[in-house]
């Protein structure tokens, strides 16, 4: 009954919204055994900054580019390439698409 | 289905929830303290008793639940809630030692896939939304960590369904068929054993990241950005999360079981024991929770005492190009596996 089927995978939406709800019901009362309150007006609401200072939300702000840092770094060498590749030129991606049809068509027919 | 079978179903789905739950919850702390108890003899120290991870629970919820000045209180407060419902719901899908998944027909292991990523994607929530520079750069972090490790995991897990298409099996992807042919059985040669041996060195590599462990712990790194996404969180948030990391460390034990160890203790014609009895079932739960138990200790403790914590850019590096190759080889190995045999003449 409501099952989803793709083919080769299958779920049903409906008996994972009851788990949820009843864990979540389940888990709401475990945690409300813990301790409430803080207080809201002491130096325990700044943000932990290992003793520096905080500056303004502007200079501190940490930009989303930094995500890729990992995959830009070391993988330097491809993205260096691709770089060269991506040339805003229209035709140039045109040719690519071409050349990639191409590869692909030449693997079909073999 | 009528309404008497209807009422059923929703209560033994009820019934099963609470249970697999607090299974989840209890058992994930015991291999926690297990888990530290082992790497701190590895290390030469004492370490805390076992029963430390139930005591830090216990203490996390007498402390104050600081919400920051920076915070958005509403996710901040959510998301470790939300985390640890995900990772128990997931236990529904699993087997659990000879007791067949409370809902088979629930899910799949896709399914399982995508509510893996719950835990880790409520961690980064909570990170963006403490409004700290630590926990966003940990929050960046994790996020990285997550697109690196999904590579091989999704190879490892591809290879596996296409070997039970080969072999004539329907659903694939659904739990109780990959625990019903294990995947060892399959294999024709030596180049679909050591396939499947490949494909499992990367699941044990790929766990201690989906678990934010040593070496792959850099969204936290205590040392460098003071915990990371977690450094806001405290009191009973923390404990949710704290929780969380338990339950799914049982969870992707489970997982690594399911795939490449189903096997039951009670089956065994040696033992001559019937089916169905109370001792087959009680054999078969000790059983599993052996085989989680050293799933652990060689994915995780044994990991994490070996190796120093890696950069986010070692993680994708190790993840995207090692790794993602060597699941690759595997799947390789498993594919020329009837091939190979059939050109020797083996077959």
């Amino acid at each position: 009954m409501f099952t989803v089927e793709t083919g080769s995978g299958f779920w049903n939406p409906i008996i994972w919204v009851i788990v949820i709800v009843v864990t979540f019901l389940l888990i709401y009362i475990l945690r409300s055994l813990g301790k409430k309150g803080y207080k809201k007006d002491t130096e325990q609401i700044k943000s932990f900054l290992s003793g520096n200072p905080e500056y303004p939300k502007e200079k501190m702000h940490i930009k989303a580019s930094n995500l890729y840092w990992g995959f830009t770094t070391n993988l330097k060498g491809l993205y260096t390439l691709l770089r060269k590749m991506h040339t805003g030129n229209t035709s140039d991606y045109v040719l690519w698409f071409v050349i990639i049809l191409a590869i692909f068509l030449v693997i079909e027919v073999v | 289905m009528d309404i008497l079978g209807l009422s059923e179903t929703v209560l033994r789905l009820i019934i099963g929830t609470i249970v697999v739950a607090l299974f989840g919850i209890i058992f994930g702390l015991l291999y926690k303290g297990i888990d530290r108890k082992i790497s701190a003899h590895m290390q030469g120290r004492i370490g805390p008793p076992i029963r430390q991870p139930f005591r830090d629970v216990r203490k996390l919820f007498t402390k104050e639940n600081i919400v920051p000045e920076n915070a958005i209180p509403w996710i901040f407060n959510l998301v470790p809630l939300l985390g640890l419902v995900a990772t128990i719901s997931i236990l529904i899908y699993l087997p659990i030692g000879g007791f067949s998944p409370i809902m088979s027909w629930g899910g799949d292991l896709i399914l399982i896939l995508y509510l893996l990523m719950f835990p880790s994607l409520a961690m980064v929530i909570g990170g963006f939304s403490s409004g700290s520079p630590y926990a966003i750069v940990g929050a960046q972090r994790e996020m990285a960590t997550m697109i690196a490790y999904e590579f091989p995991l999704a190879i490892i897990i591809i290879s596996i369904a296409w070997k039970l298409t080969q072999m004539g099996s329907e659903n694939v992807f659904a739990l109780s068929t990959i625990a019903g042919t294990p995947v060892w059985n399959n294999v024709t040669g030596p180049l679909g054993f050591i396939g499947f041996a490949i494909l499992l060195l990367a699941l044990v590599i790929v766990t201690p990241a989906e678990l934010s462990k040593i070496p792959f712990d850099s969204p936290e790194a205590e040392t460098e950005i003071a915990g990371g996404l977690l450094v806001e969180y405290s009191g009973r948030n923390l404990a949710m999360f704290y929780l969380t990391d338990g339950v799914k460390t049982v969870v992707m034990a489970s997982i690594i079981v399911v795939l490449f160890f189903p096997y039951n203790l009670s089956a065994l014609p040696l033992l001559g024991l019937e089916g169905g009895s109370y001792v087959a079932y009680a054999i078969d739960i000790f059983f599993y929770l052996l085989k989680v138990f050293l799933v652990i200790l060689f994915s995780v403790t044994l990991i994490r005492v070996a190796i120093a914590r890696l950069k986010i850019d070692q993680i994708v590096y190790t993840y995207w190009v090692p790794l993602t190759l060597l699941s690759l080889v595997g799947l390789i190995f498993i594919m020329w596996d009837g091939w190979i045999m059939n050109l020797l003449g083996l077959l």
